[in-house]
């Protein structure tokens, strides 16, 4: 039985007691998936797994709250439930896991660039398919086979949990760890190898096509303020509603100082960006700086309270400034 | 026109009510000679202080922020300190990734009777955010630089081309 | 109607820069992997090929707009405290050039909000006089598009003043009104007529290639039935994460809200784009929020859409099919299959 096969029976098995158990399934081309929230057997069977469930359904959970459901994940994906736990946000008890070796993702933007360069476009995707090594993307007529390693989303490349780091429910044989391929953080190692002023105009340039729809806060499974988020809050006035690159740029910065130690660079920020700015740079960072401060990584250990949440009388990695 | 305009620069400080602010008293009380660019926002306690209101003060154009509380095992709060010590330290090791120069902003303790202590912190961080000069803007940036980074990234995958 | 012309690809720049010497000229370009509406630069090259990311919405209406600004004063003690109003109603001589049939059709939804006799919005007039479109006819289709269906397709001149179709070599220049005519003259167009049976051509195979729409056009009726049928909604809308990218990215989408920025003695009174699938939209000064729920904001998009607009104004659907909402929806959100099955469960 293939592992999606297996997925679909354990998840058949287990729906009667569920509110409903979230998944992906095909979407409104070849090219795109979505996720899927099954509540029946004719649900379940709409089930997809592969390269094309780029969505992480752990967002979902926080907003079920009180109810009792399942939720079908990538390792990735399951950092955020991890996370979701140690901040006592969602109840272990209320959720279900369900997982399965994961061979990593595309970034629908890289495939695009491809599409681009073989003189068709992702709009006119009529077929995919993906064998862990190649994906090969119909569009306009031409088939064009893009290397996994090279459309793969930036977290696969670089990925350490291919299988869920928690699960109630794992199917099939755990997916090798991949080796880490050093254009992964290329993004970061370009915003590294600026001078200050230059990366000023980097976020000026980039932060001033934002069109403010806060994509990247409500795709993120740790933005759990939701519909209070202080963006939007008139008092205390965080921020205005002028149309300026400080403004859009300020909200980036409050969403990256409220990850600060939580963040399991999922990238749903970036990947939901409908204008494709590179915010989840700026989350790479501070999870480096997270890392080098206090080793710590967010969302692997259920038990483990995040960095900012605690401290110690002497820190080993903070030097203060004498004077 | 204020005779300082164009001397000084704008620098905030937050302090914290039960030392470093009683320190900057101190140093009034006792006619310490101070650089006069620094406007105190007194708050209750270093934990207090989001990184947020530095992060806001700094992109909206202040030249420098100071930060000071109690020292370390004297929060009047009996820990503050201390989870504000690492919130700052992330802060200041992520505002250069923003484009805003990390000695724009700093961090420190001084207590109710450091008068002199006050002093000198005003004292060497004043001058070193004058050696900075006054803050880049991000509504400012020459389209020049813009031009230059725009293509900065089209190799690390966030591309769609037209 | 003037005759029609033609412009070759070599000469496109020379007509752009004469636009731009005259007008703010605003052309697709590229920036960062999206395709935006920015102010004519002649070192950097339009993109035309695909439909931009984002529509020419803020040509007309922007993101935020200053109504006026206004400063307090007060003079002596016992004065009484004055106000200045510096009101913003005039609008630049605009040129939107290259944005494809939907993006300058959308303004035909703004303009019976606006431009009605009842609210005649001066802000938005000024602008709407002001704006010239230059529109591209589609000569391919994306999996998003679906124009077709609300009454329109992939050459549809409404809303538009020039209307360009491309041929071999360069485009077809139509005159659609009297507003666009003017920017014939540029000597770098040259007669059309020999290139108007190609561009027939071009616009007919494109219609060809979108197909047949379903038959939506009991969608009014279909979508009001289901007003109370929250299971149905909450089916619909699962997925949804409740962000603002398909409120943004909408040419239709005509929602404001209004913000006094200020501090001190002054300020500006702001007019900013709001999106209906944003918690605050309705949220009331008392706490009560009529639309609690994602489900029940998404009704309301879609409603709005296809049933409440179109019944106060004339069977106009308020969606041009740009097909933007399905496309750069995090979740892929289809908004097209929501009417479907909405249109469905009528039937059924």
């Amino acid at each position: 039985m293939s592992r999606l096969e297996e997925l679909k029976t354990r998840i058949k098995e287990a729906l009667p007691g569920l509110e409903c158990v979230i998944g992906w399934q095909k979407g409104y081309d070849a090219l795109h998936n979505t996720p899927l929230f099954m509540r029946s057997a004719e649900d379940v069977d709409k089930l997809e797994w592969g390269a094309l469930n780029v969505h992480n359904p752990a967002v979902y959970l926080p907003t079920m709250a009180g109810k009792k459901v399942g939720v079908v994940v990538k390792g990735c994906d399951s950092r955020s439930v991890v996370e979701l736990l140690q901040e006592n946000l969602i109840n272990r008890d209320n959720i279900v896991i369900f997982a399965a070796g994961c061979d990593g993702v595309v970034d629908l933007t890289k495939v695009k660039a491809k599409l681009a360069a073989a003189g068709t476009g992702a709009g006119v995707v009529t077929a995919v398919s993906a064998d862990g090594k190649t994906v090969s993307v119909t569009a306009g007529g031409k088939t064009v086979a893009m290397p996994m390693a090279e459309v793969a989303a930036d977290k696969c490349l670089r990925c350490q949990y291919p299988n869920a780091v928690l699960a109630d429910t794992f199917v099939g044989t755990p997916a090798p760890q991949p080796t880490p391929v050093p254009s992964a953080n290329a993004d970061l190692d370009a915003l590294d190898a600026m001078s200050v002023p230059d990366r000023m105009a980097f976020w000026r340039y980039h932060m001033d096509r934002c069109i403010r729809c806060y994509a990247c806060r409500n795709a993120c499974p740790m933005c759990v303020c939701r519909d209070h988020c202080i963006a939007q809050s008139r008092e205390p006035h965080w921020l205005s509603q002028d149309d300026s690159v400080t403004e859009k740029l300020m909200f980036q910065v409050v969403h990256a100082m409220h990850l600060a130690g939580r963040c399991t660079e999922c990238g749903e920020c970036q990947r939901a960006c409908p204008m494709d700015i590179p915010v989840l740079a700026l989350k790479k960072h501070l999870n480096r700086t997270i890392h080098d401060l206090f080793d710590y990584q967010a969302g692997v250990d259920a038990a483990a309270i995040p960095p900012l949440l605690q401290f110690k009388t002497e820190e080993v990695n903070i030097k203060e400034r004498s004077w | 026109m204020p005779v300082l305009t164009g001397k000084e620069l704008r620098i905030v400080g937050f302090l914290c009510n039960w030392c470093s602010y009683g320190g900057a008293d101190t140093a009034g009380v006792g006619r310490f000679n101070q650089p006069t660019d620094l406007r105190i926002i007194r708050v209750p306690c270093s934990g207090r202080i989001d990184p947020l209101f530095i992060a806001k003060t700094l992109i909206n154009g202040a030249d420098g922020v100071l930060v000071s509380g109690c020292h370390p095992r004297d929060c009047h709060y009996a820990e503050g300190n201390f989870y504000a010590r690492r919130r700052l330290e992330v802060l200041k090791r992520f505002l250069p990734i923003l484009g805003i120069d990390p000695g724009r902003f700093d961090y420190t303790w001084v207590s109710a009777s450091e008068g002199q202590r006050w002093q000198k912190v005003v004292t060497a961080f004043t001058e070193q955010i004058h050696t900075l000069g006054p803050a880049p803007r991000f509504d400012a940036v020459a389209p020049e630089l813009l031009a230059k980074v725009a293509g900065a990234i089209s190799q690390g995958g966030n591309r769609v081309a037209a | 109607m003037a005759a029609v012309k033609y412009i070759s690809r070599e000469k496109l720049p020379e007509w752009l820069k004469a636009l731009a010497a005259e007008r703010r000229l605003l052309v697709p370009v590229e920036e960062g992997g999206a395709v935006v509406f920015r102010a004519y630069d002649p070192a950097k090259a339009p993109v035309f090929g695909s439909d931009a990311t984002a529509p020419p919405k803020g040509s007309v209406f922007p993101a935020s707009k200053e109504l006026f600004s206004y400063t307090y004063g007060k003079e002596g003690e016992d004065a009484k405290p004055t106000l200045t109003l510096d009101p913003k109603t005039t609008a630049e001589p605009t040129v939107v050039f290259g944005s494809k049939p939907c993006g300058a059709r959308g303004f035909l939804i703004f303009d019976r909000v606006y431009m009605g006799k009842k609210f005649p919005d001066p802000y938005y007039i000024a602008a709407r006089e002001a704006t010239v479109f230059v529109t591209m006819a589609c000569d391919t289709v994306e999996n998003t598009c679906f124009c077709h269906w609300v009454g329109s397709g992939p050459a549809d001149p409404a809303g538009s003043d020039l209307l360009l179709t491309p041929v071999a070599g360069g485009w077809l220049v139509e005159a659609v009104s009297a507003k666009g005519e003017p920017l014939l003259a540029s000597p770098a167009l040259t007669d059309g007529a020999a290139k108007a049976a190609e561009a027939e051509e071009v616009k007919a195979k494109t219609r060809a290639a979108l197909g047949e729409a379903p038959d939506i056009s009991t969608s009014k009726e279909a979508l009001l039935a289901r007003f109370d049928d929250m299971d149905f909604w909450r089916d619909q809308s699962d997925k949804c994460i409740s962000c603002g990218a398909c409120t943004y990215l909408c040419p239709t989408c005509y929602c404001f809200s209004i913000t006094d920025e200020g501090s001190g003695m002054s300020g500006k009174r702001l007019r900013s784009w709001d999106a209906c699938m944003h918690f605050q939209f309705t949220l009331e000064a008392s706490g009560h929020n009529p639309r609690p729920t994602k489900a029940h904001r998404l009704k309301n998009r879609v409603g709005h859409k296809f049933s409440y607009y179109p019944t106060l104004h004339d069977g106009l659907i308020a969606c041009c099919g740009c097909g933007r909402c399905v496309k750069s929806c995090p979740v892929s959100v289809d908004i097209r299959e929501i009417v479907q099955n909405a249109v469905a469960k009528a039937k059924a």
